[in-house]
Order: structure tokens, then sequence, then C-alpha cells
């Protein structure tokens, strides 16, 4: 596989170039390589292997930020007059500079070096996925899994120039019963991690168990979202009302809540930036990161920056930029997010506990009002399901939800790039049918 | 090119520049270009797909095709399924016409006239105005080893308008779109920002709704997203296939009311239009429903192959990605009833206009989606505005709890997601009545 080490001398040329026709410029190189093998019911029906390679050029000259990607080498001189282009249409901001080069003292464990991306190694995984659905009743509908191996570069005419090497190796799996669907996956960066039994058991729990499920008057209850419930809220209000950008822009609901305790006492959040499959020593501006508290003790200490949003509003950054903006430029996001309460047994006292939400991205992410269906969900009871539940609308504000938790699981589990336990929440209003 | 092993193989190859702009609170963030150049090579050895991906696939040359063919073959051996093709029209439409090519207008030009859009929208109460440009152009080269190869220009253009009212604490927001393949759509759309400026300040003073079972009125944008999301995911060949959908069944059956009838017409010149599909294959307008009963499934050569009734012609893909069955412009056909027996034969109940969105688990036959706001209606009048009041249901008995759709289609433009991927669509309805819908409020 190449590596985007190797691609060295073209960032420096990039780099000499763009010094000469601007205050400052960044270089940002991305490769990967991957395979995945995609599951027609029980059998594999697609084989796919992606070989990706991207570049972003940044410039600033006078406070004017550009921007650009290509995904051609060959084109990287177009890419450089579009970043410069694009600079000079945007508006000027407040800006000190790119960061200097620093030393890190700690290191990140997110490369397998066992790891091989070949059909042989995906084709072992699916067979033991395969093999463990056998489990129960409910047949197999699709999946697959899939292994990654990438490597990124972030260079800068200050003279940082690090690289980032990383791994994955994924696996999911749709099950279904009648109809009575299962869903679960895992994603990892070391293949030892990767636990295909558990996937299929609790996809073919959820398929097998919901058979039959009946129907939930209309009724105020305590319910308990699962982490794969939780994390959809989470990602799509909470964390866009913590980004910098958002708060100073007007369009956070907790822009007026630095410092006020707005959140159950007992509401930890922070991001972790060494631990978890985002793990990263550097971000998307080649800043180092470090560990940024956002919620303590129920109270907001701390929003999210980039670079350009922290020289904007004369804040330092929190080393929060990852790629994904237009022409691959940074913006705000988290690398590691663990969420915490204080710890009960939540599923004792009766409630309504969801493992999917359906339509969480309908919400609406200013004011955290939201109006879901529930998936997959059940009474559970003194630790035990009870009732499977086949439909119901969950309705809430997640901010107000927030300030009134009835406390949190033992487990947590890493789902993408937040870390969080089963939470259950009082009294909230679920429409039956 | 091919070895022996190969029964087929195909090369879909796509150069382009997208161009964005983001203006935030009078703010020029961002205005710009980035270039793409990716490819996917499909072959199906003795048994499923091989497929290889890869970027700047223009330097690639002719040995490299070779080497991917090569690739995909090899990666081919770690399937089991034997998939089968099924023999289709291929062939490709022309484009319609562009009215005023964005790609002759300045960035610097543009970015005035979405800027003209975000000013209209600062309004006196509203905090935050967002205005975003967002433009996809380039060529997409097909060639399969049947000896077809199709080429053609791809032009996608659109705006969108965010703006926030706050008043003692509270706060609302309200978008405006507009996204076309007919050109340019930037000049004179001012009004759009007002719009959405006030539709925010009116959201302060909206109640929440109440939630529980009840009619609802369905405006043409929301009904076309439950026309999306209801019926049309499940009607796609491959979650048809796989067993993970509700009508996998029932062709031929009365599953909807007589008076619906559901269509997916890649053809017109909407923003889900296609010249050709994913795969080469002719594409054409197919009824999912006509008069409530089931007709056609939404197909690739695969799925039609592996299920029949249906259609292909209906795969898609984003970019490189793997092409899957994908609705394009989809929506439900005018009926006979006025605005006047909408109301009234709601008599007492919701409207529910606009929409942020929905999904579906079409395998349970349960789908949710979310209205922008709404208004009560009670005795046939409508009455107060209401917010953040969203809309689920059962398929199949939805489906029958269509009571009279309106005369007055109309399709929206937007994106639609599934399998990772994102691709355009327009959605679109008369109004609809639906009875006995369950609506989802924060007081049950």
């Amino acid at each position: 596989m190449h590596n985007a080490a190797d691609y060295a001398d073209l960032v420096e040329t990039i780099l000499a170039k763009a010094g000469h026709e601007a205050d400052e410029a960044e270089v940002y190189l991305s490769v990967s390589d991957s395979v995945s093998l995609e599951l027609r019911r029980r059998q594999v029906g697609e084989a796919e292997k992606a070989v990706s390679w991207a570049l972003a050029i940044r410039t600033i000259t006078d406070g004017h930020i550009g921007a650009s990607m290509t995904m051609s080498p060959a084109r990287w001189e177009d890419c450089l007059a579009a970043a410069l282009a694009s600079g000079r249409i945007a508006d000027p901001q407040v800006w000190d500079g790119l960061p200097e080069p620093v030393t890190f003292s700690r290191d990140i464990d997110v490369c397998d070096p066992s790891l091989t991306v070949d059909a042989g190694t995906a084709t072992d995984l699916i067979t033991s996925l395969c093999k463990a659905a056998e489990c129960g009743k409910a047949e197999i509908a699709g999946g697959g899994v899939s292994l990654g191996k990438g490597s990124s570069l972030i260079a800068n005419t200050n003279g940082v120039f690090y690289t980032r090497e990383a791994t994955s190796a994924s696996a999911s799996l749709e099950v279904i019963n009648g109809t009575s669907t299962g869903y679960e996956f895992d994603h990892v960066s070391h293949l030892r991690d990767i636990d295909t039994q558990r996937v299929a058991e609790e996809a073919v729990f959820q398929a097998d168990y919901w058979v039959g499920a009946g129907d939930i008057d209309s009724c105020t209850a305590d319910v308990v979202l699962a982490p794969t419930a939780l994390s959809q809220l989470i990602g799509g209000i909470l964390l866009p009302a913590l980004s910098g950008r958002t708060v100073h822009a007007g369009r956070s609901f907790l822009a007026d809540k630095k410092g006020v305790a707005c959140m159950d006492p007992s509401v930890v959040m922070y991001d972790d930036p060494y631990v978890g499959i985002g793990a990263t020593r550097w971000d998307a501006d080649g800043v180092a990161t470090r560990r940024l508290d956002y919620i303590r003790e129920g109270t907001v200490q701390s929003f999210a920056y980039d670079l350009r949003t922290a020289y904007r509003y004369g804040e330092a950054s929190t080393g929060s930029a990852v790629r994904g903006g237009a022409g691959g430029a940074p913006v705000i996001g988290v690398h590691c997010l663990k969420l915490d309460a204080r710890r009960d047994a939540v599923r004792e006292e009766k409630a309504v506990l969801a493992h999917g939400l359906i339509g969480a991205h309908t919400a609406n992410t200013i004011t955290g009002d939201f109006s879901v269906e529930l998936s997959n969900a059940a009474w559970v009871e003194d630790g035990e399901y009870g009732a499977p539940i086949r439909s119901g609308m969950l309705s809430g504000n997640l901010f107000a939800m927030l300030a009134d938790i009835a406390g949190a699981g033992e487990e947590q589990r890493e789902i993408g790039r937040m870390t969080l336990p089963e939470v259950r929440f009082n009294s909230l209003p679920i429409i039956g049918k | 090119m091919a070895t022996e092993e190969s029964r087929y193989y195909d090369v879909r190859h796509l150069v382009g520049t997208s161009t964005h702009i983001d203006i935030e609170n009078g703010t020029i963030e961002a205005a710009g270009q980035s270039f793409g150049d990716t490819a996917i090579v499909r072959a199906l050895g003795a048994t499923g797909w091989g497929m290889v991906i890869i970027d700047n696939f223009s330097d690639a040359g002719e040995s490299g095709l070779s080497r991917a063919v090569a690739d995909a073959l090899a990666l081919s051996h770690a399937t089991g399924e034997r998939v089968e093709l099924a023999d289709v029209k291929t062939g490709v439409l022309p484009v319609p016409a562009i009215k005023e090519d964005p790609r002759d207008i300045s960035l610097e030009e543009k970015t005035e006239l979405l800027a003209s859009i975000e000013s209209a929208a600062r309004l006196p109460g509203i905090v935050n105005t967002r205005a975003r440009y967002i433009e996809s152009e380039g060529t997409v080269r097909f060639m399969d080893s049947s000896g077809n190869e199709y080429q053609y220009e791809s032009l996608r253009s659109g705006y969108s308008i965010l703006a926030v009212a706050g008043k003692n604490g509270e706060m609302q927001q309200a978008r405006e779109s507009e996204h076309a393949i007919t050109g340019l759509n930037l000049r004179h759309k001012e009004e759009k920002g007002r719009e959405a400026a006030e539709r925010a300040l009116l959201l302060l003073d909206a109640a929440p709704a109440r939630g529980g079972t009840m009619n609802a009125l369905l405006d043409p944008e929301l009904a076309g997203v439950f026309a999306h999301e209801a019926i049309g995911h499940a009607s796609e060949g491959d979650l048809v296939k796989e067993g993970v959908s509700v009508i996998k069944d029932m062709i031929g059956r009365q599953i909807a009311n007589s008076v619906v009838t559901v269509v997916d017409d890649p053809t017109l010149p909407e923003f889900g239009f296609m010249p050709v599909d994913a795969e080469g294959v002719a594409v054409k307008r197919t009824e999912i429903i006509r008069d409530g009963v089931l007709k056609n499934f939404l197909h690739s050569r695969e799925t039609l192959a592996a299920v029949g009734d249906g259609e292909a012609g209906h795969a898609r893909a984003e970019g490189s990605s793997s092409p899957i069955v994908r609705m394009s412009n989809t929506f439900i056909e005018n009926g006979d009833a006025t605005m006047d027996e909408l109301l009234e034969g709601c008599k007492t109940g919701i409207l529910l206009k606009g929409s942020r969105g929905g999904q579906v688990d079409p395998g349970r036959g349960v789908f949710q989606f979310n209205a922008e706001y709404g208004y009560l209606i009670e005795d046939g009048e409508q009455r107060g505005m209401v917010r953040d009041v969203s809309l689920s249901g059962d398929i199949l008995s939805t489906m029958h709890n269509i009571a009279l759709c309106g005369t007055d289609l109309k399709l929206t433009p937007g994106y639609c997601g599934k399998g990772g991927q994102s691709v355009p669509v327009t959605d679109g309805s008369p109004h609809l009545l639906l009875r006995n819908a369950v609506v989802g409020g924060r007081h049950a």
C-alpha cells in the first residue's frame, strides 16, 4: 500500500510554491486502501476494494482563507490556484498564524500492524459472522465486513509535518424474522477487538425477541436510551450546540450557558483525543490535541474551537478541528467523545428501553425538540426485558432531558467517535397506536 | 481486455468540479472549487460482483483499466452468490437544456447573488442567517463489456437559506432551498430569504404540537416525503430481494386506497433526472402503485433478474460508489379533491407543512417523517400554528388511510440517503388527507 509520507516531495513542492503566493499555506494529504464484503442474505454478493487519494490545500493571505481539494496529484497546481482564488473572495478575519511544530509526549493506538487489507481476512470475518448468526430463528438479510488501512499527513509553511496511520475493521449484520428486524455493528481499530459473535447474537436477539411485539398505549414513562439510540441525539443536537462557531453565530441553545448549571449535576462530557477510534495527536489545523471538558457537574465548561473560529472570537483553539468542510477545509468536531452520568441500575425500575430511533435526524437541531419513532423498544423491569413494543413515538427536548436524568448504566459502548452508556431519562411522552 | 472468466464488466468514470459558497451573518466564510476524478470498475465472475474504486482514474490509462478489471475479477472470487443480470434496453436520453449555465458565471457573481438572498433574511428578530450554494458539474463516462458506451454532462446547482429567530431566550429556525438541473437559480430569489425569516419569526409564537391519533392534511412537500419514505423505499428491488420489505410478496394486491397512484420517473427534467442509469440501462417511468394496486418494484439489472415484477433502470450511485437501487423523481399522482373538500374531509385534525426529512424501516414497515410546521384544523377551518410535529405509521395500514388526493401536484428537490450514499431526488404529491394518522408531539 502507498503511504501519505511517500508524497513528501510533492508536499514540499506545493508548500514552496504556495509560500510565495500566500502568507501561509497548509497541505493535507490522505491515502487509504480498503476491502469490503457485502452479504446478500447468507452469501457474499459483492466484494469491493477502494483505493483513495485526496489532497487539500489551504492558503491564508491577509486573513483571507482559501481552500480547495483534488483527487489527482497532477492537478495540484489547479488546486493551489483554486485555493488562492477562493481566499480572494472570502471575507478576511483576524488571523494569528498556522501552528508551529511541537513534540508529542504521548502516542496513540489506532494502527494495527497485523491487520492486512485483503479479501481472505475479510472472508474469515464474514464466515464467523454468519456462523454466529445461527444462534436464533432470524434470517440474515444483509450486512458485511470491511477492513481499511490509511495514512494522512499535514504540513504547513511554519514547519509542521505530522503523519498519522490508522487501521479499521468493521462488521454489521441485518437480520429479519417475519417483519421483525434486528441490526447490530462493530467498528474497531484493531482486528483482535472485533466481536462478530456479539454483533450476530445481538442482531438475532433483536429480530427474534420483537416477533409478535404489541402496541403501547399513549403514556408518560421513563425511557432508557441504549448507546445506539442516544448517539443519534447527542451527535445531531448536543454536539452542534457546543461548537464555537454555532455559539458565536447565534444558533446554539447553549450559547449563554457557559458556567451555568443546566444539566443534571452528574453529567460529564469531554473529548479525550488520545483514547478511541478517532484518536489523534494533532487536529485538522495541525494544532496539538488535548482533553477538552465540555460539561462537568452538569455545567457547560467550554465550547469547541478550531483555529479560525478561535482567532475570530478571541478564544484559544481547543484542538477540535476535523476534516469535513467544503474544499477539504477543517471544521469543528470531536475526536473521542465521552459522556457519563451517575451510575445506576437503569433497568431496575419499570421503563421503556429503546435500542434505536427512526428519524432522529429530523430533530430541531437548534431547540433540541424531537419526535421520533421507537425502534426495537421494550418494557424493562428488574433488569429484565419485558413486553416488546411494536411501535410508538417518543417526543422530548434533549436539553430538558439532560437536566432530568435518572442515571447511566455501568457499561460504556464506543460508537464511532463517541463512547456512551445507556442513559435513563425521567417521564417522557410516548404516543401509542 | 477482460479475462476469460469475466461474464461481464463495466466502468463508470466521473471527472468534475464542485463549487461551494457559504455565507453566514453577512460574512463570506468560504467560496471555492474542488476537483474530482474517480471511477468504479465492476466485474462479474463465476459468482458475484468484484468491484474496484480508484481515485485519480484519468492517470490510470489503458493498462490501469485492464489491471482494475483483473483486480475486480479476482475480488469476485470472494463472493458466493451467483448473480445474474436481466436483459435490458440500453440507451441514453439527451440532458435537458440549461437556461443559464452557472459555469459561465463567475464565482464572484454567484457569491453576490447568494449574499442578496442571505441579506434578505436578516429581518428584525432574526439572530442568525446562513446561505449556502453548491454546484457540481462534470462528465460521466460509462462503458461495458457488452459494447455499450455512453458519455454525458452532469450539472446540478442549488442554494439553501436558513434563518434563526430569537426572542426571550427562545429560538426557532426555518429553511428554504431550491436545487435544479436546468441551470443557475440564484437570481431574484430574495423573497426566499424573507420567507425563511418570516416563518422562523412566526414559529417563535407557535405552540408545540399535541400528539395523538388524528386526521392529518399533508401539504405537497410533506406528502412527497411520505410517498418516498412510506412506499418508495419498500419498492426498491434490493430490499425486496433481501426480504426486508413488507411489500415483498404483494405484487397485484391492493395495498393502498384506490385514489393512490405512485410513480418513479427518472426521465422527468427534475432534480432526480438521470439520462441513463448507473449501469447503462435506459431509464423509464415506472408505476409503483396504480389505483391502489402494487404494480412494479424498482430494479437494477441484478434485482430484476432475481425478483422480477418491475423495471430496471433505477440503479444509481453517489460518485464512484457501488450502484444500488434508488428512487429518482417519485410522486403521488393528482386526485380530484379540492382544497375545500380536503379541509372539510379533515374536519378536526392537523395540517402539516414543509419537511425536515424522514426515515423508514422497510422490513418492519414503519416510517417516520417530520413537518417543519403545521396548523390545527377545527371544523374544517385552519387555526393556530404548531411546531415540531412529526408523523409516523405502519406502511400497510397508512396507505389504506389516504382518503383524498388533491389536484395540486408539486415536486420538491432534495437528497436521499441509503447505504451511506446520498443522491439527488425529487419527491412530490398533491395535498393528501390521511385518516387516523399518528402524530407525535411534546404532550401526549
